[in-house]
């Protein structure tokens, strides 16, 4: 168990690794001369040779590749992701003003999808074929395939143009947080609501489930105690993928709600070739990324106690 | 002879998953008393299992079951009870063992806390006296160091101890009515011995009923007393062990002993197979279902459906289902 | 595929003709701006309405099915040749070589598709790929976030088809490696790497959706779904249609490929749930039957 452990915390620490060196190289290496870029930005048309030739030695850029990825990635430890090209700001800055933004709406997209696709599921699989499951999949369907920046523009129409009961831009206090939460937590809610309602369906034709049955549990309480808990690890694997896609819903949401994040801000970064800002933003996906799915996995691991307390031979 | 406590007439039951339809279930009906132990033997896809668990609800989920005749559990009707009634009598009244205790336990619960769930529920006894008993009804079952398995979950037991607990769980809601299907039949040789003289001892110490479901003549021989021989559905021949093991009078049942090493010690001839297959249960035929592959069958037989005769009176009647031995041997009925 | 439901087929097919006919079925040039009819709604001359520039939405619309057909078609086919060809060599020569292609693979497949989309579309608005229009840069983008399912699909089959007797016994027989692979295991490959394809083609859609919505895909005056949405947020207190039409054109595109993906997710794993109301008539029937047989005899 313990040796399992530190070998997925390895794998998830090579992965990072492995990840950031390549977007380094993608991103630093191959667009072009970032020098000029940064001395266009700063001199704007003035900007001369020499310049660019003093910018390029004071940032390194001469040095080969694998000295300027591991320079790059002391610094990174260090909490220097350099300067945004963008805006001119330590991208740290940049960070620690961006990071809560979008972490609330991660959070409380995960939270939304979480509720949402356990009732769901689990009310289809009560259901079991009856009207409210065949509605729920109908509802899961549209659900998974309706794009995030449309769900939004349905969801501005209705209650902030029809009703206006909330902005249509910006956040401020908890109901203007409803609209961009329930934008990113429909998708990964309608596709984990179909992992919940088809695993629970394959649990419930499993024979402890007739011993469930025979100990004289209702059908509910069949599903809800023995067939809930064996759903655990599928669908906690697949919350964990769901989750990390919600980055692109929250890139969207803040794009359209206007929220100053780190989505948008990536956005900003590629449009205005603010190669700096990239790295950093993709450095923080792929740490988010690979941390969400080991964690994911380690919580499955405790989850089942096959894993958790392996028979001793 | 005690009235019955679990009992079974005409019982019809069609099974369907979106591609097939098999009538499981062809008539076939059975009774059970409190202090008697009824096997009900046949071959896999016999529908042993479907009669016995069919009338409880207790078939898998995903297949689709149309149900008809009458079942009786301690005189009332449980084709016609609500859901939860129905649940009830499922968790108090009967207990089950199933076959493979390794796939029939929740993987993700403890064994002990659901056997003291059971003894709260229909034993009525607080959550101490529950803890207690639970672990008092893994000792009786058998299993040793009862305190540590009862915080243990069922991939850290061996398929032996498991089936212990899987008794010991059938029995914590004190059961009238045991089934156990193919108790033995996923274990080991050396321990299905063991688990079957369990089973006859609680018999013995509750005074409950015993329903045995399997195909292994040895397991009849040790703990019925009575025996109803199914085929394809329907019941060919029922009565006592001793009449219906060492007196069988339709084929399928001679067939089927005769398959038997060693049973009988007058059997010097060895081992005979039946030939054939059980027929498709898919197509219904109007005739007996096992003339295919009988050696006496003569054309009637396709055409006509045996009804069960007594062929010998007493406290528990011996009955069969095939008028060409009864009339070619000469045997006598009485009905 | 006895028993599968062609008629699912249905709405993806309709997806398809109306992208490849688009020019038969325009009314208007979906570039043509009329200043005189900005705006306005439904009517005899504009099925949809115009824009704010006067455009025929209808048109517009149909005109936005081909360039999604079109993008999609380019990126499927090419992410679905780069993969087949990576995840077949992987698997076909093994050893060190595969460990460090799959090694790639789990790389690319640990961030979501869209992220290496965007990433990618970051570096290629450096300097040094100018040469490629923002059209194009697309298309590359997408293809090289798209390759890594199909790699991993394709090698999964390679390996699993060379562990079959009858490869061994062709190779006993002398068939060369490039036969093995093209009259043995190709058919394979690709008969799961294609169904597989026709039910990611609306990931792909929604994804190239979202690169122009961001701003980063399909530039104007092109009309593109994703873009008219985008173009039409400014409007959307006045005029929300501007904003529902090509949302719903979209959505409905994306559900007919779901539901594609899904009656093949469900060839795998049949549903008991699904024959419910036959099951009863399969019982009357099977009844009635065997009554009508016991009264003959």
């Amino acid at each position: 168990m313990q040796r399992m452990f530190m070998r997925r915390t390895g794998l998830a620490l090579l992965l990072m690794l492995a990840a950031t060196a390549l977007t380094f190289w993608l991103v630093t290496a191959a667009p072009g001369n970032v020098a000029a870029l940064i001395a266009e930005r700063a001199a704007g048309a003035g900007a001369d040779g020499a310049m660019i030739q003093k910018i390029a030695d004071d940032l390194g850029l001469n040095d080969p590749l694998p000295v300027r990825y591991v320079r790059w990635l002391g610094d990174a430890l260090t909490g220097d992701f350099g300067v945004s090209i963008r805006t001119g700001k330590p991208m740290a800055e940049e960070f620690s003003a961006r990071i809560p933004m979008t972490l609330t709406l991660l959070a409380g997209g995960g939270v939304l999808a979480l509720t949402l696709s356990l009732v769901m599921g689990i009310a289809g699989a009560a259901s079991n074929g009856g009207v409210v499951d065949r509605a729920l999949h109908g509802m899961a369907l549209v659900g998974a395939s309706t794009p995030n920046f449309f769900v939004a523009a349905l969801l501005v129409i209705v209650f902030s143009v029809w009703l206006g009961w909330v902005p249509t831009f910006g956040v401020s206090g908890f109901t203007s947080w409803l609209m961009p939460w329930f934008t990113i937590a429909l998708f990964p809610a309608s596709v984990l609501a179909r992992v919940v309602r088809v695993n629970l369906q394959d649990t419930m034709s499993r024979p402890f489930a007739t011993t469930g049955f025979a100990k004289g549990l209702t059908r509910r309480a069949v599903l809800l105690r023995e067939a809930l808990p064996n759903i655990a690890i599928p669908y906690m694997t697949t919350f964990g993928a769901q989750f990390t896609l919600m980055i692109i819903g929250a890139i969207v949401v803040e794009r359209v709600f206007g929220l100053a994040g780190v989505g948008s801000f990536f956005i900003e970064a590629i449009r205005f070739r603010d190669f700096i800002g990239m790295q950093a933003i993709l450095t923080l996906f792929v740490v988010f990324f690979v941390s969400v799915n080991l964690f994911v996995d380690l919580l499955a691991m405790l989850a089942d106690p096959r894993l958790r307390r392996p028979r001793k031979a | 002879m005690t009235a019955p406590i679990y009992e079974v007439e005409g019982l019809v039951i069609d099974l369907y998953t979106p591609t097939v339809s098999v009538r499981a279930v062809d008539g076939a009906g059975f009774h059970v008393a409190p202090g008697e132990t009824l096997a009900i033997v046949g071959e896999s896809g016999s529908g042993k299992t479907v009669m016995t668990l069919g009338p409880l609800g207790l078939l898998p989920e995903g297949v689709a079951v149309d149900l008809r005749g009458t079942a009786r559990a301690d005189g009332k009707d449980i084709l016609a009870m609500s859901p939860s009634d129905l649940s009830r009598l499922r968790g108090g009244f009967f207990g089950v063992i199933f076959q493979d205790p390794m796939s029939a336990l929740n993987p993700m619960l403890k064994i002990g806390p659901q056997l003291a769930e059971q003894a709260r529920r229909y034993a009525g006894l607080s959550a101490e006296a529950a803890r207690k008993e639970a672990v008092s009804l893994l000792a009786r079952s058998g299993i040793p160091d009862p305190e540590d398995r009862y915080g243990r979950y069922p991939h850290e037991l061996s398929g032996g101890m498991l089936q212990r607990a899987m008794i010991a769980l059938a029995l914590a809601a004190r059961p009238r009515v045991l089934i156990a299907d193919e108790p033995t039949t996923a274990l080991d040789a050396t321990v299905q011995a063991q688990i079957l003289a369990l089973i006859r001892q609680i018999q013995k110490e509750d005074g409950i009923a015993v329903i045995l479901i399997t195909h292994d003549i040895g397991a009849v021989s040790v703990l019925a007393d009575r025996v109803a021989v199914l085929y394809a559905g329907q019941v060919a021949e029922e009565g006592s062990a001793v009449d219906v093991l060492t007196a069988p009078v339709h084929p399928y049942t001679r067939g089927l002993l005769a398959s038997v090493p060693d049973f009988r010690s007058d059997n010097a001839s060895g081992t005979k197979e039946i030939p054939g297959i059980p027929p498709n249960q898919a197509r219904l035929e109007p005739g007996c279902r096992f003339v295919d592959r009988c050696d006496r069958a003569i054309p009637a037989c396709r055409s006509r459906r045996p009804r069960l005769q007594a062929v010998a009176k007493g406290t528990v009647p011996h009955r069969v289902a095939c008028p060409v031995v009864i009339a070619a041997e000469g045997i006598v009925t009485h009905d | 595929m006895k028993n599968w439901p062609w008629a699912i087929l249905a709405p993806a097919l309709l997806f398809v003709l109306i992208g490849l006919f688009a020019p038969l079925i325009m009314t208007h040039d979906p570039g043509a701006q009329d200043y005189g009819a900005l705006l306005t709604g439904p009517s005899g001359a504009h099925w949809l309405g115009t824009d704010y520039l006067g455009r025929d939405m209808f048109s517009r619309i149909v005109g936005g099915a081909r360039t999604s057909l079109v993008a999609m078609a380019f990126v499927l086919l090419a992410a679905l040749a780069i993969g087949v060809v990576i995840g077949s060599f992987a698997g076909y020569v093994g050893g060190k070589t595969e460990l460090v292609m799959i090694s790639v693979i789990d790389i690319v497949l640990a961030l979501p598709s869209l992220i290496i989309a965007l990433a990618l579309m970051g570096v290629f608005s450096g300097d040094n790929f100018t040469w490629m229009s923002d059209y194009w840069k697309m298309i590359v983008a997408l293809t090289m976030a798209w390759w890594a399912n199909y790699a991993r699909m394709s090698r999964a089959v390679v390996v699993a088809e060379l562990q079959q007797p009858y490869i061994e016994a062709a190779r006993v027989m002398g068939a060369s490696h490039l036969w093995i692979f093209t009259r043995h295991i190709l058919p394979h490959v690709l008969g799961l790497v294609v169904v597989y394809a026709s039910a990611d083609a609306g990931a792909l859609v929604l994804a190239i959706a979202t690169l122009s919505f961001l701003g980063l895909g399909v530039a104007p005056p092109t009309p593109e779904w994703g873009q008219m949405l985008v173009d039409g947020m400014s409007y959307i207190e006045e005029y929300p249609s501007l904003v529902v039409i090509p949302g719903l054109a979209l959505t409905a595109v994306v559900v007919s490929f779901n539901l594609l993906g899904e009656a093949f997710a469900l060839q795998k794993v049949p549903r008991a749930v699904r024959g419910r109301f036959l099951t009863r008539k399969k019982v009357a029937r099977a009844a009635e039957e065997s009554a009508r047989k016991e009264v003959e005899a």
